[in-house]
């Protein structure tokens, strides 16, 4: 775990840390990260097709729309233009 | 009548028999939250006015002679769990000021019946921890001593219990978080089979994990609310088709010759000889009820803290991403869409749950997937393999719900990995979708309670509810102060 | 050294389901901003998302046609990356459990029949659309969990011509399958095209770059063509081809580079614990794949062995699923389908492509257009009026039999009237009756042209025949 890793880390989090907490977090980090090693010890390999989740297809919903949802209550809490959620522009 | 002092099937007959009206049962418990809370600090929000109207309409129900189990029942609901209108925290910066425009379906099931929500209880932040001293605002105390952690994350709901500021709570339990937090205070919580109740509108922590479940002050209690709450539901699709039986049919039957297994790791040196004590003592109880021990093993036991950490924190990290300040919650700064998400997500979360975060997409990263996510999947079918095998010889396990009582403010929660290893006895059972109960069992020498866990087949709770019942009918619960 | 070009394909569809594909808000194109959203599809906290059956049915015979292996056992991954189109900032996608494996689809292009490679088609959900105003940009989520099959081929294609001919044909199928109804107008389908140049003959390919969200078959074919010619002259000059996303501008005809930051994208694939596996039965795929409906080249096949069309006229048909869907209603009305299908590619056709008349929205029902065709197969009205009683149908929707009355158009047979006329065209017309019993026969159809005119459709042509012969004998 170092600095270059936790940068990496961050901007698939996207969340920001200032010098000094980065590298407080990378060593706890480091510390987790070494609990987590020890899943390595142990031999054994995953095989999705025996979780016991699935369901059969006629389990699945069947399709109908139903009316939506009041556009006004979905756009709460936030403050939209002309219905929309506002963000940065995206395009140069 | 002392209300802190009766089950919600007294509370039922007063209120059916109009010893006391909703109203008044509801103004007697937001008096007392008044009174006491400042000092406990279990919930973040008090609805007292939604309580009230509540109240009245559950009264028309009750005097038309349409009461249900909950109808006119004042309840505690966790802050990760959507209400309408009300605002729903996670106990974090990021949603302290979101208003849900919809309702959790436990929600709308107990609308349904009339009951009357008291307020949103406080927890870790978005149910990350174990002491609800993650909580960005209303950091929890213990009532048999504030100067204690209540436990976690479901911190508000056992303690609003435990201190008579709500009759029974909902919480939600992901690696421990109903369990835990009701050993620490000297209550009884379950944490239903995964998929028993729906999910829909619990704010999601780690979702293959998550489960709503109750805290009361017994098991028959926490079996009522279950009833309530539980059952398929059309918007959550891993919800159980799985009939609902009636959680508490099998409360009094005898347990003579029930076979109760208790795994060897779970009384290890990890935990203290105070709880290891208690709950043998217990086990012994159980004997003398008829049941029969059963030793066994659960080899893979030491690997369950990190696969669970990994599974958890590999979801969360995904889960928590919506969390941009564009539709909702804090709204950060920046010229720069990256630099507006970065700046909301940096300022709104707190230190744990940016650790999981961070944990989660280190395990999910490209070149780190394989050891460290798939292995974590690999080891939930191991564990559940060795519950199974379990189960081909006993019908209960019964375990620590903790290593130790509850410890005090600012002594382990500080400490990342200190922390997650204290969820050794409650993770296994989220990883391999089992329901289980915490209850009292003891108190140390400080006081401080201690809990035992029962943990049952899938879909078998009332086994759980009956076992937990049998041992609770002759076992004194030790009020705290604000009970006495 | 001739460089030869390897393409792979990525074609998005939406599928015509009446819901989305994780909630129960409607599917159908546009609305007001964020009108069709629900707290599931606006990714609000708390939510989960609950499969669509439809969707699943969609890309099983998506598979069925193209060839593939359907999956007995499939499951949903969460591709994870931050967009302000992506509300939960994970799309519900699959990655190593697909609905359909291998597969291929042949096709025509440049005078050969080439088998194009499917590798796999999988399920995943739309994202949102944004405005870009000034100094902002505005999320609407209306197409937020629409339900979409990416389909990816293998790298089989060498030239524009392949990638638009299967393009074609991919659309076609999907929208005989019922499976999508192939807008491109609306986005219904896009496509992402990745290209790369090698020597001839080379055994590896060379750096290829990805021209992403294609959605005109011109818009394809022209960033298909510019991109070769873009790679060539930077291989020829000596340069190296970069690794990248384009995005191909149709104004100037060019491709430029997207965000080459993010290009280094690790979704973090996993899979979705809200969205359980899903196992099929034979006897579930068997009913689905019985499902499935006549796809264009059956109704081909049909047109030219059962009806005797030509072939030319039968593509013609096929090409457009609207018209033979129509044509196929128009056959059930009237069992004649060689008149019908003749009379639809020389006029509805030549309607259709003037831009009078929308193929999707015929403003005409096929039992009208049917009646039309039977009313000249039978002498009823002349095969003349038949353009101009078509012309009416579509201005005033009336029927043909309304028409031909109010018009005066049947042919009546009166022998008086006609026997009358052709006296009157003979004796105006001397010199040509001269010049017939002088053996100039040929002017015997300038005789019957006028004895039609004058008749203007009341008599056939076969009495004013049987008529003109007896009088000049």
């Amino acid at each position: 775990m170092d600095i270059k890793t936790i940068d990496h880390l961050c901007e698939l989090s996207k969340l920001n840390f200032t010098d000094d907490e980065k590298q407080k977090v990378m060593e706890e980090m480091s510390a987790i990260i070494e609990l987590m090693d020890t899943v390595k010890e142990i031999d054994l390999t995953y095989d999705d097709t025996k979780d016991n989740n699935s369901i059969t297809y006629s389990e699945v919903r069947k399709d109908a729309a139903k009316p939506s949802y009041p556009t006004d209550r979905l756009l709460s809490n936030t403050e939209p233009q002309d219905n929309c959620y506002v963000v940065p522009k995206m395009v140069e | 009548m002392d209300i802190t002092k009766v089950s919600l099937k007294e509370l039922r007959k007063a209120l059916d028999d109009k010893e006391i009206s909703a109203a008044e049962l509801a103004e007697e418990y937001i008096g007392r939250i008044k009174t006491a809370d400042a000092e406990v600090e279990s919930y973040i929000t008090v609805t007292e006015e939604q309580a009230k109207i509540a109240a009245e309409q559950a009264q028309k129900l009750i005097d038309d002679n349409k009461a249900q189990p909950l109808t006119g029942i004042p309840l505690a609901i966790k802050d990760n769990i959507c209400t309408d209108g009300i605002r729903t925290t996670c106990a974090s910066k990021m949603l302290e000021n979101f208003v849900p425009p919809y309702n959790a379906t436990v929600i709308e099931k107990l609308n349904g019946q009339g009951y009357v929500l008291l307020g949103k209880t406080s927890m870790d932040e978005f149910a990350m921890g174990g002491s609800t001293q993650t909580a960005a605002f209303s950091k929890t105390k213990n009532p048999y001593d504030t100067g204690r952690v209540p436990g976690g994350s479901s911190g508000g709901s056992a303690a609003a219990v435990s201190a008579g500021l709500a009759p029974a709570a909902l919480g939600s339990d992901t690696g421990g978080s109903i369990r835990q937090p009701s050993s620490f205070c000297g209550v009884t919580g379950l944490k239903p089979t995964y998929g028993r109740v729906s999910r829909y509108g619990l704010i999601a922590f780690a979702s293959s994990l998550d489960q709503i479940g109750p805290i009361a002050n017994s098991a028959e209690d926490c079996g009522i609310l279950l009833n309530a709450v539980a059952g398929r539901d059309e918007h959550d699709a891993t919800s159980a088709g799985v009939p609902v039986e009636d959680f508490n049919a099998k409360i009094g039957q005898s347990i003579k010759g029930m076979k109760i297994a208790l795994p060897r790791e779970f009384f290890g040196d990890s935990t203290d000889d105070e709880v290891k004590q208690a709950v043998t003592a217990a086990a012994k109880e159980y004997e003398k009820l008829g049941a029969e021990l059963v030793d066994c093993s659960m080899s893979s036991l030491k690997y369950a803290v990190a696969a669970y950490y990994l599974i958890s924190g590999a979801e969360a990290a995904s889960n928590l991403s919506r969390f941009d300040g564009i539709k909702y919650g804090l709204r950060g700064e920046g010229r720069s869409f990256d630099e507006m998400i970065r700046d909301s997500r940096s300022r709104g979360f707190g230190a744990e749950v940016k650790r999981r975060i961070l944990l989660g997409n280190y395990a999910l990263s490209s070149g780190y997937y394989d050891a460290y996510y798939r292995k974590a999947l690999a080891l939930k079918q191991q564990i559940i393999k060795e519950y199974n095998d379990i189960y081909a010889q006993a019908d209960v396990i019964l375990t620590p719900t903790a290593p130790t009582v509850a410890y005090r403010i600012g002594e382990q929660e500080t400490d990342p990995v200190k922390m997650y290893l204290a969820d050794i006895c409650t993770v296994t059972v989220n990883i391999a979708s089992l329901p289980a109960i915490s209850l009292p069992c003891g108190y140390n020498a400080d006081g401080m309670p201690i809990g035992m866990s029962l943990v049952g087949k899938r879909f078998d709770e009332a086994t759980l509810i009956q076992t937990a019942d049998a041992y609770q009918r002759n076992f004194t619960v030790m009020p705290n102060k604000f009970r006495a | 050294m001739k460089l030869y070009p390897t393409i792979g394909l990525e074609i998005h569809a939406e599928l015509m389901t009446e819901s989305k594909v994780f909630c129960t808000c409607s599917a159908k194109f546009g609305g007001e901003p964020n009108s069709r959203c629900c707290p599931v599809c606006s990714g609000l906290p708390g939510t989960l998302p609950v499969l669509n059956s439809k969707a699943v049915e969609y890309i099983i015979k998506a598979g069925y046609i193209m060839n593939c292996e359907i999956s007995r056992f499939t499951k949903w991954d969460r591709k994870n990356y931050f967009y302000p189109d992506l509300p939960k900032a994970y799309q519900i996608s699959q990655m190593p459990r697909p609905v359909c494996l291998g597969g291929y689809v042949d096709i025509e292009s440049e005078g050969k029949t080439k088998r194009m490679r499917i590798n796999r088609i999988h399920l995943e959900e739309d994202a949102g659309k944004l405005v870009h105003e000034n100094r902002i940009s505005l999320a609407d989520y209306n197409r937020c969990g629409i339900p979409l099959i990416e389909i990816v081929t293998e790298p089989d294609f060498h030239s524009a011509a392949d990638v638009t001919a299967f393009f074609e044909k991919i659309r076609l199928m999907l929208q005989y399958a019922g499976v999508c109804d192939g807008r491109l107008e609306q986005g219904s389908m896009r496509c992402d095209v990745n290209i790369s140049l090698a020597p001839e003959g080379s055994d590896t390919l060379g750096t290829r770059t990805e021209v992403k969200n294609l959605n005109s078959l011109r818009a394809i074919q022209r960033a298909v063509e510019y991109e070769i010619y873009r790679q060539t002259e930077l291989i020829e000059n000596g340069e190296r081809v970069i690794q990248e996303t384009l995005h191909f501008n149709d104004a100037t005809g060019e491709t430029s580079s997207l965000r080459s930051k993010e290009d280094a994208h690790d979704y973090r694939y996993f899979p979705d614990p809200d969205i359980p596996p899903i196992i099929f039965t034979e006897e579930e795929l068997a009913a689905i794949k019985a499902d499935i409906p006549e796809m264009p080249q059956q109704r081909y096949e049909r047109y030219t062995k059962e009806y005797g069309i030509s072939g030319a006229d039968a593509a013609v048909l096929i090409n457009t699923k609207a018209v033979s869907d129509f044509f196929e209603a128009a056959v059930k009305a009237y069992d004649n389908p060689k008149p019908i299908a003749t009379f639809i590619t020389v006029e509805l056709m030549r309607r259709i492509n003037l831009g009078e008349v929308d193929a999707e929205n015929i403003p005409f029902a096929p039992e009208n257009f049917a009646r039309l065709v039977e009313l000249a197969e039978t002498g009823k009205i002349s095969k003349d009026n038949r353009k101009m009683i078509l012309r009416d149908m579509t201005a005033s929707g009336g029927t043909p039999d309304e028409i031909a009355e109010r018009e005066q158009l049947w042919i009546k047979e009166d022998s008086e009237l006609t026997e009358k006329t052709v006296d009157e065209i003979l004796a105006a017309n001397p010199k040509a009756v001269e010049q017939y019993r002088n053996g100039e026969t040929k002017v015997f159809g300038f005789l019957m042209g006028q004895c039609n005119r004058a008749l203007k459709g009341s008599a056939s042509p076969a009495a004013i025949k049987r008529v003109l012969e007896e009088k000049l004998k």
